[in-house]
C-alpha cells in the first residue's frame, strides 16, 4: 500500500482497532506516515456474512470520502 | 581511541547510567528493552568482548529486521547478546541466526506481527554445536544450557529491540508462547541414524549451519508400544492431525523431531528419511467432515475449490501437501518420545552455513576472532 501511495494512487488501509498502532508504525517505516488508516470495529474474523457486510457498510462511505478528497 | 569508543560517539549509540545493576535494569525495562527478565548491562567493555568474534564492520547492518526494519548491526546485536547473557564466543552463531531469519522466504514480518503464536526456532548443526556446547540431548528445548538459553534469548531481544516486536505494537500474537523467550537447540547428530539436517539441505558435511523454522512449540508424541518403524511413524502421523493448524492453509513445512530411540527403530526398519517422510505424509489426513461446517463452507470449498468444491465428507484433507515438505531432525536423549512442531504456515525453513566474511566456511568460531 505504501508503495502504491508513493506512485500516486489513492490508497487506504482498512484495519480494526487492535492493529492501528501496527499500521501506523508500518506506514512510518515505509516512508508514508500520512497513509490513511480506516478503522472498522474489531474483529473481522469469525463473523457471519451479514456482519461482514456491516463492516463493509461502515468502511465504504469513508473510502469514498478519501477518494473524493484526493480529487478535490 | 578504540574502535568501539569511536562508534559509541554516534548519536544515541550509548548513554551514561549510574554503575548500579538495579538502576540500569529499571532504565532498560522502562524503555521497553527487556523480555521481562533482568538483563546484563551492555557496557562498552562487555560488548567489545563479543565483537572480538566478528570479522565484519561493527556498524554495517548484516540484515534489517521486520516489522520495524531496524538495522541489525554487529554493534546492536552484541549489545542484545550481552543483555541476554551470551558468552563472547557465541556471537558468530547469533549473527548467523539473525541473517537466516531475515532471509525473504522465512517471512519474518509475518512471523513477528501475526496473531499466531509462532516464534523462530533455530536448529544448530555441525561442529560448532559441540564447540559451543549447544544442547542436543536430554531436555534440549528446556533449561540448563547457557548456549541454548542465552543465544535464543539474544535472538528474542533483537527481535524486540531491533525488529520492533513489541507486544500489541509489532507483535500481535493473541497470547504468545513460552518459546518466544528462547527457542534454540542442536541436532543430536551422534545419535541420528541418518544424515544431519543441514547436509540434507545442501550444506557440506563438516560445515556448521543453522536452520530456522517459524514454529509452534513442540507437541509430544508418546509411543512406548510400537516396535516397528511403521508403528512409530503411524503414531507420529496421527499426532500431526488437527483441524485448527495453520499448516493446512499453506504448503507448510512441519518439523518432526525424532527422539533418538524412535529414530533408531524407524531406521532399523529400513526407512531412510525420505521413506519416513512419505509414510507420514500419506497417513496424515483427516476426512473433510471432521472440520466445522463453517470452515468447510467458507474456507475449504472456496479457497481450495478445485479440491473441495463438491467433495464429500469423507474426502481426505492432508496435513502436509508433499512428503518433501516434512522436515526431520533427531534431537533429545533417552525415552520413547518424539515431537511434532507445526508452523506459522506462511513461512519457509531457511538453512544457512556458518561462513567467514570472505565466504569461506568457518571451521570454528575462533576463525572469526579479530587478529
Amino acid at each position: 500500500m505504501c508503495e502504491l501511495r508513493k506512485r500516486g494512487l489513492v490508497t487506504v488501509v482498512i484495519c480494526s482497532e487492535p492493529f492501528l498502532k501496527l499500521g501506523k508504525t508500518q506506514s512510518r517505516v515505509f516512508g508514508v506516515p500520512d497513509l490513511p488508516l480506516l478503522l472498522i470495529p474489531h474483529p473481522l474474523g469469525g463473523l457471519s456474512l451479514e456482519q461482514v457486510e456491516g463492516r463493509a457498510g461502515h468502511a465504504v462511505p469513508k473510502v469514498l470520502e478519501i477518494i473524493k478528497e484526493r480529487f478535490k | 581511541m578504540t574502535v568501539i569508543a569511536e562508534l559509541l560517539k554516534a548519536p544515541r549509540a550509548s548513554l551514561e547510567v549510574d554503575d548500579d545493576f538495579d538502576a540500569v535494569n529499571v532504565l532498560m525495562r522502562a524503555r521497553g528493552w527487556s523480555d521481562g527478565l533482568p538483563l546484563i548491562p551492555p557496557t562498552a567493555a562487555r560488548v567489545e568482548q563479543l565483537l572480538a568474534y566478528c570479522d565484519r564492520p561493527w556498524n554495517q547492518p548484516v540484515a534489517r529486521m521486520a516489522p520495524r526494519y531496524g538495522e541489525a548491526t554487529p554493534l546492536r546485536l552484541a549489545a542484545n547478546a550481552v543483555m541476554a547473557g551470551c558468552r563472547p564466543e557465541y556471537f558468530p552463531l547469533l549473527v548467523l541466526a539473525i541473517e537466516a531469519i531475515c532471509e525473504e522466504p522465512f517471512n519474518l514480518y509475518g512471523i513477528q506481527a501475526t496473531t499466531h503464536l509462532c516464534a523462530p526456532l533455530v536448529l544448530v548443526n555441525g561442529p560448532v554445536a559441540k564447540e559451543l556446547d549447544v544442547n542436543a540431548g536430554c531436555n534440549a528445548f528446556g533449561p540448563g544450557w547457557q548456549a541454548n538459553a542465552s543465544i535464543g534469548r539474544a535472538i528474542r531481544l533483537a527481535l524486540v529491540n531491533i525488529g520492533g516486536a513489541i507486544p500489541s505494537l509489532g507483535d500481535m500474537s493473541t497470547f504468545g508462547a513460552p518459546s518466544k523467550f528462547s527457542y534454540l537447540a542442536a541436532e543430536n547428530e551422534a545419535a541420528s541414524p541418518w544424515e544431519p539436517l543441514h547436509v540434507e539441505r545442501g550444506v557440506p558435511r563438516g560445515a556448521s549451519a543453522v536452520t530456522v523454522i517459524g514454529a509452534e512449540c513442540p507437541h509430544n508424541v508418546n509411543d512406548h508400544e510400537s516396535i516397528t518403524a511403521e508403528g512409530i511413524l503411524s503414531t507420529i502421523a496421527g499426532t500431526l492431525l488437527g483441524t485448527g493448524t495453520n499448516d493446512i492453509y499453506y504448503e507448510a513445512q512441519p518439523l518432526i523431531v525424532m527422539g533418538p530411540e524412535h529414530a533408531r527403530t524407524v531406521a532399523d526398519g529400513g526407512y531412510s528419511k525420505a521413506d519416513a517422510k512419505r509414510y507420514i505424509q500419506e497417513r496424515a489426513h483427516l476426512p473433510l467432515g471432521r472440520f466445522s461446517k463453517e470452515n468447510i463452507e467458507r474456507r475449504m470449498r472456496v479457497t481450495w475449490k478445485e479440491k473441495y468444491a463438491t467433495a464429500g465428507m469423507d474426502a481426505p484433507v492432508y496435513m502436509v501437501q508433499k512428503p518433501e515438505d516434512i522436515l526431520i531432525a533427531v534431537i533429545g536423549g533417552a525415552g520413547k518420545h518424539s515431537a511434532v512442531i507445526q508452523t506459522f504456515g506462511a513461512t519457509k525453513a531457511v538453512t544457512r552455513a556458518l561462513k567467514l566474511r570472505d565466504g569461506t566456511l568457518a571451521r570454528s568460531v575462533e576463525d572469526f576472532k579479530r587478529r
